[in-house]
């Protein structure tokens, strides 16, 4: 541990993204207790400038920037991380079972893999949200849908690489059942690149959910990062905050999450570690 | 894409010297053709100096050049004799010519009918048609084209032209230059609903007997129009050419009329600032710039021109089911919105507050009542709460009353604050509303077929006259599943009903508007449908562009007057 540590912690910049994400998730939590009225609440005068009674000001119909940056910090990581949870599941399962079989079941899987990458993913998940109509839902289904091929790809890989090392013939020759063999050896030795490349989709999935919603596209009942700068964009001229804030937000936390997988990816790669 | 259209269109702008950016060339080209009107009118053309007359010294119109127009959304089709999507109107009209024109107080002028006259009994009306017409192909406009229009065309496939004809038995051409009307009883509103945008003449020798919807002439129209249609580039422009052979001679002015389709709003207000584009309507440039631009040189913010559309903007109620099946719940959500502020902060001021049914639009002709149940009261939240108590709904410990969804106007921006508005208004009675978003065609469906929804938004036009625009909305034979923008509500009432249909055939103007006075208080005491506010809609259009607003009916007409300054 205290080894992953060091390697994690050697660029500063990781330990950077990682105090801000976790300030981030602390908002998350905790924010919405100091903003009970929730972020739809009309609060003051329209268009109130950041800085006085309000820290981030007001919008179009005097709410509250701060608590709709407090609850859209919610919905990105809730949305963020449950789609991901769910492309991971889906892309390791689809992944290993290829990897694992090969032949006709790896033909199949991947074939059927491949029209979904042959899909351009963004206009993939505006399909879906506006098939589903748009809820918190049909959003967490719609990335992780368009999210988990290159998943699946990759453990596909991992689990070919694997499938014929010596300690994997060992287990099948002393009668392990398959499911065993790929979930309590195989898989627990890919972790580490599912890991790496989970984490940046999160970083992936949090800017599709702003980008729906930038849109028009995500839950009316929920607020949301990209709502409010598609909200805002009409005012750019009169009122720029509306976009510069949640913009702002969005791009601190996703780097942020580009620099933990970054450090991730130092830390548990052994051949990096040794260098 | 974006730049590739605007490509094109420079194109098309630069070959007729109207571009800024060809200031030099452009003032020769005014020399020139300013040298080429003198001698018109010395050669004995007729110039046509009437249109000019009032103005200024210095402002004959300009023969010449190229309207660019922005147009939002594109149009679907071109076919306006039985589609009645917004942006059709705003290019099909240039192409076909209605029966009558109108003044802005709705009267009618002359159109294709130079002279009409209503019998006594108000059972015909006798049109005598405009000589020597043409279509653009070169046939000649009679009244067996008027004739067919209205009674094979108008009175089938358009969707309110069997409302407005539906007294119209028959169309006798006695000959080619006479349309006479028959008609089963009275139906004053007929003559509100003859513009070329409402009730286009179509030539019947390219329509008679074909498959009006795949006709190839819907979408590549034939008209007697000052401009005929040239091309549609999908996604890009369509093309309008000056009509040499147009019935009122020396018009139109401009050679050229092309309308551009630019999706995204900030595009359209910048081109109309840089002056590439010299006119939007319908609010094609988003209120908030709208406001911006209203101090601007370059052009002029108006909301003159839609006079004959008099939308209203409404929350509307299911009202045949809980909660809002009660009177008292449908009230209370009236008085607790509040007007004002929906119009300063979702509409940035372009609006006014409704009062009812019936928009204060219609004054001038005295069918507008203010006479009805008022909901701008300085205590309209404690009446608001109140009534909802004594509907049986008092707030429980949590504060709450109980729950709805409100189905959001799937329009855009403005739509879904007003969502998020009401959400915070009724929440403040103690009503939970969770917010739904879905496409328009769902949405349409959701409320006009299966009639599942607790609340919605939407806003109507309620055009040139009640019975054409009003009375869909509360009438019970205007329950028609399936059909979008009627009887939604589901609200009925056999006095209303009467009066719409006794006002709907009164000949006499003081009756009439009489009948129309008790329609107003009765829906207005029973709400079926909160009347926010009477939308107004912006046109922003260049200052060098004149005459291109002379009429209620603004950018769906002709343009056939309109020029451009120097």
């Amino acid at each position: 541990m205290r080894e992953f540590w060091r390697g994690f912690s050697r660029n500063r910049t990781t330990v950077a993204g990682l105090a801000f994400f976790a300030a981030v998730a602390l908002i998350a939590v905790f924010g919405p207790h100091f903003y009970p009225d929730g972020p739809f609440k009309l609060v003051a005068k329209p268009f109130l400038p950041p800085g006085g009674t309000y820290l981030f000001g007001t919008d179009m119909l005097g709410r509250d920037v701060a608590a709709g940056i407090v609850y859209g910090a919610r919905t990105s990581l809730v949305i963020g991380l449950t789609s991901t949870f769910f492309a991971i599941v889906a892309g390791a399962l689809v992944g290993g079972v290829a990897g694992y079989y090969g032949r006709w079941v790896d033909e199949a899987l991947m074939r059927w893999t491949e029209i979904f990458q042959t899909i351009p993913f963004f206009i993939f998940a505006i399909l879906l949200v506006a098939v589903l109509a748009p809820s918190v839902k049909s959003v967490i289904l719609a990335i992780a849908v368009v999210s988990w091929p290159p998943m699946s790809r990759l453990v596909r890989g991992e689990f070919m690489a694997m499938r014929g090392r010596e300690f994997v013939e060992a287990c099948v020759g002393m009668g392990m059942s398959d499911a065993r063999v790929i979930f309590v050896h195989i898989l627990p030795n890919c972790l580490s690149s599912v890991i790496v490349t989970g984490s940046l989709m999160v970083a992936t999935a949090i800017l599709t959910e702003s980008s729906l919603s930038f849109l028009g596209l995500s839950d009316p009942n929920l607020m949301s990062w990209g709502f409010m700068v598609g909200a805002g964009r009409e005012f750019l001229q009169r009122a720029p905050w509306l976009c510069a804030v949640p913009g702002i937000a969005i791009l601190l936390t996703v780097l942020a999450i580009n620099l933990i997988g970054e450090g991730l990816s130092d830390a548990l790669n052994p051949r990096l570690r040794q260098a | 894409m974006a730049d590739r259209t605007e490509k094109v269109a420079e194109d098309i702008v630069a070959d007729s010297g109207q571009d800024e950016r060809f200031a030099i060339d452009r003032r020769r080209f005014i020399q020139a053709s300013g040298l080429l009107g003198l001698s018109a009118g010395i050669a004995g053309v007729p110039f046509e100096a009437a249109w000019a007359a009032g103005e200024a010294a210095g402002d004959t119109p300009r023969k010449g050049g190229t309207l660019v127009m922005v147009v939002q959304p594109e149009p679907p089709t071109l076919a306006s004799y039985n589609n009645t999507s917004g942006p059709i109107g705003q290019v099909a009209p240039k192409v076909y010519d209605g029966l009558l024109e109108y003044d802005f107080n709705l009267n009618p002028l002359p159109g294709l009918a130079k002279s009409w006259d209503v019998g006594a009994d108000g059972k015909s009306v006798t049109f005598k048609l405009e000589e020597g017409v043409r279509f653009h192909d070169g046939k000649p406009f009679t009244s067996a084209d008027v004739q067919y229009s209205i009674m094979e065309v108008l009175k089938k496939v358009h969707p309110r032209g069997p409302t407005s004809f539906q007294e119209v038995e028959a169309v006798d051409t006695p000959d080619a230059h006479t349309a006479i009307f028959r008609l089963k009883r009275p139906a004053p509103y007929l003559m509100k609903a003859l513009s070329a945008y409402e009730s286009p003449m179509l030539p019947k020798h390219l329509f008679a007997g074909t498959d009006l919807q795949n006709n190839p002439h819907a979408n590549q129209p034939v008209g007697t129009g000052p401009f005929k249609f040239v091309e549609w580039r999908r996604g890009q422009l369509m093309r309008f050419d000056r009509n040499p052979d147009y019935w009122r001679k020396g018009l139109p002015y401009f050679d050229r009329v092309v309308a551009r389709f630019i999706g995204e709003a900030q595009t359209r207000t910048a081109a109309l600032e840089r002056g590439e584009v010299a006119f939007a309507a319908y609010n094609a440039v988003p209120n908030v710039d709208a406001k911006r631009l209203s101090t601007s040189r370059e052009v002029i913010v108006t909301t003159k021109g839609y006079e004959m559309d008099a939308p209203v903007v409404e929350l509307e109620f299911n009202t045949t089911r809980k909660p809002f099946d009660n009177q008292k719940v449908r009230q209370a959500i009236a008085y607790a919105i509040d007007r004002k502020f929906v119009i300063d902060n979702i509409w940035f001021g372009y609006g006014k507050p409704a009062t009812g049914p019936i928009s204060s639009n219609f004054k001038g002709t005295g069918m507008y009542t203010a006479d009805v149940l008022r909901f701008d009261v300085p205590n309209r939240m404690a009446i608001a709460n109140k009534l909802l108590d004594e509907a049986g709904y008092p707030r429980k410990a949590d504060g709450t009353r109980f729950e709805i969804v409100h189905d959001i106007t799937p329009y855009g921006e403005e739509w879904r604050r007003f969502g998020e508005y009401v959400q915070q208004v009724l929440q403040e009675l103690g009503i939970k509303a969770s917010l739904r978003y879905e496409d328009v065609a769902t949405w349409i469906r959701r409320i006009y077929t299966n009639y599942d929804y607790d609340l919605t938004s939407d806003w109507l036009k309620t055009f040139a006259d009640p019975v054409i625009g009003v009375q869909r909305q509360y009438w019970s034979k205007a329950i028609r599943p399936g059909t979008p923008w009627v009887n939604g509500t589901r609200w009925t009432s056999p006095r209303v009903d009467e009066l719409l249909e006794s006002a709907a055939i009164e000949p006499d103007v003081k009756k009439r508007n009489a009948l129309y006075h008790e329609f107003q208080k009765l829906t207005v005491e029973a709400s079926p449908i909160v009347w926010v506010m009477e939308l107004e809609f912006t046109t922003v259009y260049n200052r060098k562009l004149q005459d291109a607003i002379v009429s209620p009916l603004a950018v769906n007409t002709s343009f056939d007057r309109a020029w451009m300054k120097a």
